[in-house]
């Protein structure tokens, strides 16, 4: 029971929120300057602050900002925290490359749709967000903001992307709280699906890019904006232009495909046992696998009304898994605990 | 190099201090601008050990526990007055732009 605690046990309780390796290396002069801190050397005192006090939440916020970045460990972190970083930030940036990527195919519909640059006039079946009014401008906004937040990411820009970021979710979930408070509910589960899964786990997950982070490759990422555009919302826009885009999964089927994709791609890799780094890609496409299915399985429950389309989901549901299960292996092996090591000496 | 690390590397400058001592001679430096938590403090100690700018020194008991104290090491010294020397030079800078040098300055302020 926590009020047969003392102080120093409650204060090693939170101490368990820190990786093994650490706290076997610092526990015990963390706890010895945390109980210096309280004491008094007044024996009275001294025995009413043990028994009685608790660890202030200043106290335990700052071993939770450490254990979130001991966990997501940067170069010199034992080798299965290393992994967890690197997957953790790869993932990251790429979700924020998707939402950069569809804020990008916001700019070119709406150019198209007025006919900016000397575009012609769009197809009737092109569909574009109607000018004006304060929800489409939002839109426009958040949208131009997350390229915004990918570019500075991927430029290693922290701080920035993380502020930015934090505030392109808001209307989202203001939106959805509208849409929820005056029952306008179309799908009621797929779109907080989308901001819980899409918008505030990965925004959560910044964390992953503190100061000790490695720098992304930034070329790679930031080619991948407008690569990701083109293989991607280029097809698919001619398919919605040229009027034959009925055939195409959902939004959610969409990114389970794309996930399973990626997989495949990454599978030689994976496979060859040779390639530098090949783990934490796995690690990372596994982990977008399991967004990207998630979304799928939460987003199904909106499709009851229709057999086809629940088979059709579950469809892509195997696939995803079958793809993901290729690479599973190569991540497993990429977070395989290896002793830390020793980085303080020892005395004497 | 951050604030913390910069002011927990000065607080080893004079000699090696426990954990709460380093806490305690930060908040003195930066005349109670700088309260670090200690989960803080053991995440730039860490840091530090890492980059070997600091190492233990020795362990003392104290009210039944032993108290470790830190060390800034040859690395660590230079690291520091690296770093001393480029903030000074900033400082003057900021100073010479501000209009704060000099003699005028000086009668101004005082």
């Amino acid at each position: 029971m926590s009020g047969d605690l003392g102080l120093e046990q409650r204060y090693r309780r939170v101490l368990r929120l820190l990786p093994g390796y650490y706290r076997q290396r610092w526990e015990e002069d963390m706890v010895a300057a945390f109980l210096d801190s309280w004491l008094t050397g007044d024996p009275e005192d001294d025995d009413a602050i043990l028994e009685f006090c608790k660890p202030t939440w200043p106290e335990v916020a700052s071993v939770a900002g450490l254990a979130a970045r001991l966990y997501l460990g940067a170069a010199g972190a034992p080798r299965r925290y290393f992994a967890w970083g690197q997957a953790v930030r790869r993932a990251v940036l790429a979700v924020m490359l998707v939402h950069a990527v569809l804020g990008l195919e916001v700019l070119v519909r709406t150019a198209w749709s007025r006919r900016l640059f000397g575009l012609p006039a769009p197809p009737a079946s092109l569909v574009t967000l109607s000018p004006g009014g304060v929800w489409p401008t939002v839109y426009h906004v958040v949208n131009v903001a997350w390229i915004v937040v990918f570019v500075t990411l991927a430029l290693g820009h922290y701080r920035t992307a993380r502020v930015l970021a934090v505030l392109a979710i808001v209307p989202g979930l203001a939106a959805l709280l509208q849409a929820q408070l005056t029952g306008i509910r179309p799908a009621p589960f797929g779109p907080w699906a989308w901001w819980v899964l899409f918008n505030l786990v990965p925004v959560a997950a910044m964390t992953a890019f503190h100061r000790d982070a490695p720098p992304a490759a930034r070329l790679p990422w930031l080619l991948a904006l407008p690569a990701g555009y083109l293989l991607v919302f280029g097809p698919l826009l001619a398919l919605e232009a040229t009027g034959s885009s009925a055939w195409l999964p959902d939004w959610p089927g969409l990114c389970c495909l794309l996930a399973a994709l990626a997989c495949l791609v990454h599978v030689p890799r994976a496979w060859s046992r040779q390639a530098d780094g090949s783990g934490v890609w796995s690690l990372t496409l596994t982990l977008l696998g399991a967004v990207a299915g998630a979304y799928r399985i939460i987003t199904l429950s909106d499709y009851w009304h229709d057999p086809h389309l629940i088979k059709v989901s579950l469809a892509e549901l195997l696939m995803l898994a079958a793809a993901a299960a290729l690479v599973a292996p190569d991540a497993a092996r990429a977070q395989a605990a290896t002793p830390a090591s020793p980085l303080l000496p020892s005395l004497g | 190099m951050t604030g913390q690390a910069f002011f927990v590397l000065t607080a080893l400058a004079d000699g090696p201090r426990h954990g709460y001592g380093i806490v305690r001679e930060v908040e003195e430096l930066s005349q109670g601008r700088v309260k670090l938590k200690i989960g803080s403090l053991y995440g730039v100690l860490d840091r530090l050990a890492t980059e070997g700018l600091i190492e233990p020194d020795r362990e003392e008991p104290h009210d039944g526990r032993l108290r470790r104290y830190y060390r800034l090491t040859r690395d660590g010294r230079r690291a520091l007055a690296e770093e001393a020397e480029l903030r000074a030079a900033t400082a003057r800078v900021v100073r010479a732009r501000l209009g704060l040098t000099g003699p005028a300055a000086a009668g101004a302020a005082g």
